[in-house]
C-alpha cells in the first residue's frame, strides 16, 4: 500500500525526554542522545484505517502522530527548506507492544504484522503541525497531544535526518511519539483525528492475523 | 544459478550470470559482457531488510559483548544499499570506518511462523552484504543507531544472487574481506549465534516475511579502519566477491 519506507523517531517528545533525564546520564545509556532515534516500520506492519489488527493477551501501546509523505527526495536537506520536500500527511497509530528500555532496537515488539494503521493521505500544510491530535478507544477520548510538543518539529527532524539519510519520494516519515501514549486491550475499537485530516480507525482483535 | 541486477540502456535489468562469470545474459536474449556491467544492487523494491548484531562468537568477544539472547535484530532502509564496483563516502571525521562482511539471505516465499527444521525452504538464494559500520557515530538509543548502520550507500550488496540449490549448507561458508589485498576479517559462517533457519524462525513468529525481504545475518572478527581510497573485497565461499571503493566526503 505504500512504495517507500516508513521511518520513525522515539525520543522527540519535550515531555518525555525532561522525565528521562537522570536515566539518560547513567548505565547503558551514559549521555542523552544527540542524533535523531530511528527505527522502521516494515511493510509486514502496513494497514488500511479501518484494519483489524490482532493482538495477544496484553495490552499495546497505541502512539498517535502524523506521517509526512515525502513528495521529492531530501538529502542533506537544510531545515527552511525541508517542508517544501513534503507533499502529503496522513495520521498513523505507531503500535508497539510496550517496553522499557531504548539501549537495543525492538523489531520484534514494534514491528508486528498489521501494527501500523495508516489513514488516507491529504495534502501538506504546514498547520497541522501545530493541530491537536485526539485518540478515541471506544468512544472516550483519551489522549489528546500537540506536534508542538517534539524536541526536533518536522522542519528540522527532516534536515537532521537527511544529513545521512536520503528521505526518498514515497518514504513517509513518522514525526514522534507520545510518551504518554495509552494502551488499548483485545476487542477494543480506536478511533484518531486531527483537524481535517482523514479519520483513522483501527479495531483490536484477539488472535493471530495468520 | 545466479541473477544480477544491472543497469542497460537506461532500464533495471535482472539478468542471469553465465556459467564462466564473463557473460550476463539479458531478459530479451541478448548478453553484456560482465566486466562492462553497471551493476544494480540484487534487491526488489519495498523489500524489508532486517540485519543482525552481534552474531559470530568470534566478533562478539571482540568486541566485549557477552552472546544476546534475544537477538540483537535492526532494520535498514533501501538508501543504504549500492552495487557491486560502486563507491561508498567515508565522512571526513570517520576514522573509525569499518567494513563488515555478512552472508545475506533472500526469502523466496511468505514465511510465517516457520520451524527452524522448515525455514530454509523459504530462502530462494544468498549474496553478500559489505555493511560498514562508523563506530565514532555510535549511541546507546536503538544501537547500532541509523547514522552507524542507515547511512546512505554504506551497504553494498552483490554482485548477484546465487540460488539456494546451489548452497549446499549456508553454515559452511568462508567469508573473508580483503582492504587493498590485505585481509582483515576471515571467518566462517559455521561461528553465527543464530543460524539463517534460526534467524527465519524467530523473525517469523511476530513479522511474516515476503519475498525479496533480505535478512542480513552479522559479521565475524575483524574490526579494520578505512581510509579513503582503500578498494574492500568481500568474498563468501559459493557466492562470489563483493567490490567496493571508499571516497572521501567532497562536502565536508
Amino acid at each position: 500500500m505504500l512504495a517507500g519506507t516508513v521511518y520513525g523517531v522515539v525520543l522527540n517528545d519535550r515531555d518525555e525526554r525532561a522525565g528521562l533525564a537522570g536515566a539518560f546520564a547513567v548505565s547503558p545509556y551514559k549521555a542523552p542522545p544527540e542524533s535523531p532515534v530511528v527505527y522502521i516500520k516494515p511493510r509486514n506492519c502496513f494497514a488500511r484505517s479501518g484494519a483489524e489488527v490482532f493482538i495477544g493477551d496484553e495490552d499495546v501501546e497505541i502512539a498517535a502522530t502524523l506521517g509526512l509523505l515525502i513528495g521529492r527526495d531530501a538529502a542533506r536537506t537544510a531545515a527552511e527548506d525541508a517542508l517544501a520536500h513534503v507533499a502529503g500527511v496522513c495520521l498513523a497509530l505507531d503500535v508497539t507492544v510496550p517496553h522499557e528500555s531504548y539501549y537495543r532496537p525492538v523489531v520484534p515488539l514494534r514491528c508486528r504484522d498489521g501494527f501500523l494503521p495508516l489513514g488516507d493521505f491529504a495534502a501538506f500544510a504546514p498547520s497541522i503541525l501545530t493541530t491537536e491530535i485526539v485518540t478515541t478507544v471506544d468512544g472516550n477520548s483519551v489522549h489528546r497531544w500537540a506536534p508542538t510538543r517534539l524536541v526536533r518539529d518536522a522542519a528540522t527532524l527532516i534536515a537532521d535526518l537527511s544529513a545521512f539519510m536520503t528521505l526518498a519520494a514515497g518514504d513517509v516519515l513518522l514525526i514522534g511519539l507520545p510518551y504518554d501514549a495509552p494502551c488499548v486491550r483485545a476487542g477494543q475499537s480506536v478511533t484518531v483525528t486531527s483537524g481535517s485530516l482523514p479519520t483513522l480507525k483501527a479495531q483490536f482483535n484477539a488472535g493471530d492475523a495468520r | 544459478m545466479k541473477r544480477a541486477r544491472i543497469a542497460h540502456e537506461g532500464r533495471a535489468l535482472w539478468v542471469e550470470v553465465a556459467e564462466d562469470g564473463e557473460v550476463l545474459r539479458l531478459p530479451d536474449g541478448g548478453s553484456v559482457k560482465a566486466a562492462d556491467a553497471v551493476w544494480l544492487p540484487p534487491v526488489t523494491p519495498g523489500a524489508t531488510i532486517f540485519a543482525l548484531g552481534l552474531n559470530y562468537a568470534d566478533h562478539n568477544k571482540e568486541l566485549g559483548f557477552q552472546s544476546k539472547e534475544p537477538p540483537l535484530v535492526f532494520l535498514k532502509g533501501p538508501n543504504t544499499l549500492s552495487g557491486h564496483n560502486g563507491t561508498t563516502l567515508r565522512p571526513t571525521d570517520a576514522n573509525q570506518m569499518h567494513p563488515e562482511c555478512e552472508l545475506v539471505a533472500v526469502i523466496g516465499k511468505p514465511a510465517r511462523s516457520v520451524s527452524v527444521v522448515r525455514a530454509l525452504d523459504h530462502v530462494s538464494g544468498y549474496t553478500i552484504a559489505c555493511d560498514y559500520a562508523v563506530r565514532e557515530y555510535l549511541e546507546n538509543y536503538y544501537r547500532p543507531n541509523a547514522r552507524v548502520k542507515n547511512r546512505d550507500g554504506a551497504t553494498p550488496l552483490g554482485p548477484w544472487v546465487v540460488d539456494a540449490a546451489d548452497i549446499a549448507d549456508p553454515q559452511a561458508l568462508a567469508l573473508r574481506t580483503t582492504v587493498n589485498g590485505k585481509t582483515v576479517q576471515d571467518g566462517s559462517t559455521a561461528d553465527m549465534v543464530m543460524s539463517v533457519a534460526e534467524l527465519i524462525s524467530y523473525l517469523s513468529a511476530t513479522m511474516t516475511l515476503m519475498p525479496g525481504d533480505l535478512i542480513l545475518t552479522g559479521t565475524p572478527q575483524g574490526v579494520h579502519y578505512c581510509e579513503a581510497g582503500d578498494r574492500v573485497v568481500c568474498e563468501i565461499e559459493g557466492i562470489g566477491r563483493l567490490s567496493n571503493t571508499l571516497v572521501g566526503d567532497k562536502a565536508a
